[in-house]
């Protein structure tokens, strides 16, 4: 098992340099340079390359690729264009809360989705397994923007049940520890923080979680179909062991292998796909700086942006990888 | 009385009819042969006595036209898949009480399990030391699965879990029917690893399936099987998976097994070796019929159904010439064709005769019965 992870350890060092080289390339190519950006369009050629020189946009390619490795490295990407601030305080004050939402999203897309899925392919052919395809496919089509609004103006605009935008109340006074607020309520002992962010949470994260639901009902119930018509499925069974003993250890346990894959691709999806919903409940996680970095052609904002998402990428990869070993023992012996 | 006995047992999936009315006895400390080639109907007769067929809802007319005797809810009596209400319900899925129809046929009572994709209507009677099976409710079943009764499958690496180590797949069916727990359930899962001979059993607990071999594979499920001591065990096709050396030291460990304990053993197989070297009593299947039944000696002595005539001389023979032939069998077996028009051999028969064609033979004969109303001529 060390082994299996020290292999994995290396080949993520490797995606991380080839996914460094692969945004300095992207952003080299790119028409337009900051330069145009920072300067009014007036600007004489004496100007613009003063101003290349101070960002060291004169250097040759290879230096300037020096130089932003070692600066991704010590996670100093800039400062914003826009606002002056170092971007990695930027993303580090918004990240929490896209974590948080995302996780969120997460954790109702699994806990309702996996059993859905499992119910669909056990009961195959009645109603709860139309109900639930039928359904996925309905989670997928509608456009989450959409979701998230039509669940804004029922639960929170008509009926009144929820809040309608932030992470919490006017006025709440909080203690930061992690930034995940629920989590920080109760850590700090301030339930009332915790159940304050968690109603704020409510609407965002079940908008957030429709396609990874519905994604992750289909994948469970081909899954568990394909597992219940293995052999050894029937040897549990002419063991006359207990249904519940049947399910978890010998269905469940090798259905989870291709779940667990489309849970990591698809928490990745999450964070760069929480844009939408943080802009309809003003959730202020990195969707919004994101909106703005790219209209206003904020280049270290987006640089940084983009390199957070391409590691949680790689990352949350790894952690698949590393559960499958854990999952599946043919993985983790293999040489 | 017999410990296991099997009395007309019919197993249809729809409108195809894989088990048409077989019966037989096992006794006691008897090795039985089922014996057939593929597509007989041995192995779903097996899975039958064991309760694992996929079985569908009950349809609530039909139990109300069996109770009312109209319908003797048997395999024929099944009309086209699809008509009932859709829903595969595994195992443990059947809510106990709505496993099927129970009704009152001339045979005694028949259970119908009402299919619907992939399920199968099981009626007749198996008996196991005078209990019947087929009407077992599925938790009633389940406590004797793995203990009572038990199975060794043919295909030893598909049938181990490949995610959990062979220790806890042992361990499981000791805890369930046994109640050994922990530690001593580890011991006695050691225990039956040495005995079905697998060396270091302590160091082989903590191994997962792949990284056995086939033959330790195959001791392994026959150690699973064997862990609650069962009056029966069942073996369907144990060593086809097997390279022959090896298939020669699981008979053996299977025939040891039996000698030791009392354990009686069904052998399902379509290899006539296996049979001659294990099986005391031998049961021929063509088309989910028997058609030859009588003790091993007696059938390779004096086989007497022109189907079991085939079969032995289709086996390679040692002192004939390299370049002779091999005698097969003509045709392959049909599921069309229904005993009740006449006999389901008579298309692929040397020896068909119109009387093979006007109804149903009987079994006839004991203890060396046949199927065959051309038996006399032939003998």
């Amino acid at each position: 098992m060390l082994r299996y992870t020290v292999k994995r350890l290396l080949q993520l060092a490797v995606a991380l340099l080839g996914l460094s080289l692969l945004l300095f390339a992207w952003f080299k190519a790119l028409p337009g340079g900051p330069e145009n950006r920072l300067l009014p369009e007036n600007a004489t050629d004496q100007q613009r390359e003063a101003l290349r020189a101070a960002l060291g946009l004169d250097e040759p390619v290879w230096v300037q690729y020096g130089e932003f490795l070692g600066r991704i490295v010590r996670l100093d990407f800039g400062s914003s264009l826009s606002s002056g601030r170092p971007i990695a305080t930027e993303l580090a004050d918004r990240l929490p809360a896209t974590i948080e939402l995302s996780l969120a999203a997460m954790v109702i897309a699994v806990g309702i989705g996996i059993p859905l899925g499992y119910l669909a392919a056990r009961r195959r052919g009645t109603w709860i397994d139309f109900g639930s395809v039928s359904g996925s496919l309905v989670g997928v089509c509608i456009p989450v923007f959409f979701l998230a609004a039509m669940l804004k103006v029922v639960f929170a605009q008509e009926l009144g049940w929820l809040p309608t935008a932030f992470r919490l109340s006017a006025g709440a006074s909080y203690t930061e520890v992690t930034g995940l607020r629920v989590l920080d309520g109760i850590i700090t002992g301030e339930f009332d923080i915790a159940a304050d962010a968690f109603l704020h949470l409510v609407l965002p994260a079940m908008a957030l979680s429709s396609i990874p639901l519905a994604v992750i009902v289909r994948i469970t119930r081909a899954s568990v179909l394909d597992v219940v018509g293995e052999d050894y499925v029937r040897t549990a069974d002419a063991k006359g062991l207990k249904p519940g003993t049947i399910r978890g250890r010998h269905v469940m346990r090798n259905a989870m292998l291709p779940i667990v894959t489309v849970i990591g691709l698809l928490l990745g999806s999450l964070f760069s796909g929480a844009v939408l919903t943080e802009s309809v409940f003003a959730f202020g996680g990195i969707g919004s700086f994101v909106y703005q970095a790219t209209t206003e052609r904020d280049y270290p904002a987006l640089m940084g942006f983009i390199l957070i998402i391409a590691v949680s990428y790689v990352v949350l990869n790894l952690i698949v990888d590393l559960s499958y070993g854990f999952l599946d023992p043919r993985v983790r012996v293999r040489k | 009385m017999a410990l296991l006995e099997v009395e007309d047992l019919r197993v249809a999936f729809g409108a195809a009819t894989a088990v048409d009315g077989v019966s037989f006895a096992v006794d006691e400390g008897k090795v039985v042969g089922l014996v057939g080639e593929s597509g007989c109907g041995k192995s779903v007769t097996s899975l039958a006595i064991m309760g694992l067929l996929p079985k569908g809802k009950g349809r609530k007319a039909r139990a109300a036209k069996s109770r009312n005797g109209k319908v003797p809810a048997q395999a024929e009596a099944t009309g086209p898949e699809g008509t009932g209400p859709e829903g595969a319900a595994g195992d443990g899925a059947v809510p106990p009480g709505h496993g099927g129809a129970v009704a009152a046929t001339p045979q005694g009572i028949a259970v119908g399990r009402r299919s619907n994709r992939g399920g199968a209507d099981v009626s007749g009677r198996a008996a196991f030391d005078g209990v019947d099976l087929l009407t077992l409710p599925p938790a009633a079943m389940r406590r004797r699965r793995g203990a009572d009764l038990a199975m060794v499958f043919q295909d030893p690496l598909s049938s181990l879990n490949p995610v959990v180590p062979v220790g806890r797949q042992i361990t499981e069916v000791l805890e369930r029917h046994r109640g050994l727990k922990g530690d001593k359930a580890v011991k006695e899962a050691a225990n039956l690893l040495d005995r079905v001979g697998i060396p270091d059993p302590l160091r082989r607990l903590k191994e997962y399936p792949h990284q056995l071999s086939g033959g330790m594979r195959q001791r392994v499920l026959i150690a699973i099987a064997v862990a609650c001591a069962p009056r029966l065990l069942i073996a369907d096709e144990p060593t086809t998976a097997l390279d022959v050396t090896i298939q020669a030291q699981i008979l053996e460990l299977l025939k040891d097994l039996v000698d030791s304990e009392g354990t009686a053993l069904l052998m399902i197989t379509h290899d006539l070796g296996v049979v001659a070297g294990i099986c005391d009593e031998v049961n021929v299947l063509y088309s989910g019929r028997v058609v030859e039944s009588a003790p091993v000696r007696d059938l390779f002595a004096r086989p007497t159904h022109p189907y079991t005539v085939g079969l032995l001389g289709s086996i390679p023979r040692l002192d004939l010439g390299t370049h002779e032939p091999l005698t097969p069998i003509r045709g392959s077996i049909a599921d069309v064709i229904r005993w009740k028009d006449g006999c389901a051999f008579a298309p692929r028969c040397d020896r068909v005769a119109p009387a093979c064609v006007e109804g149903e033979p009987a079994l006839v004969g004991a203890p060396h019965a046949h199927r065959c109303v051309m038996a006399e001529e032939i003998a």
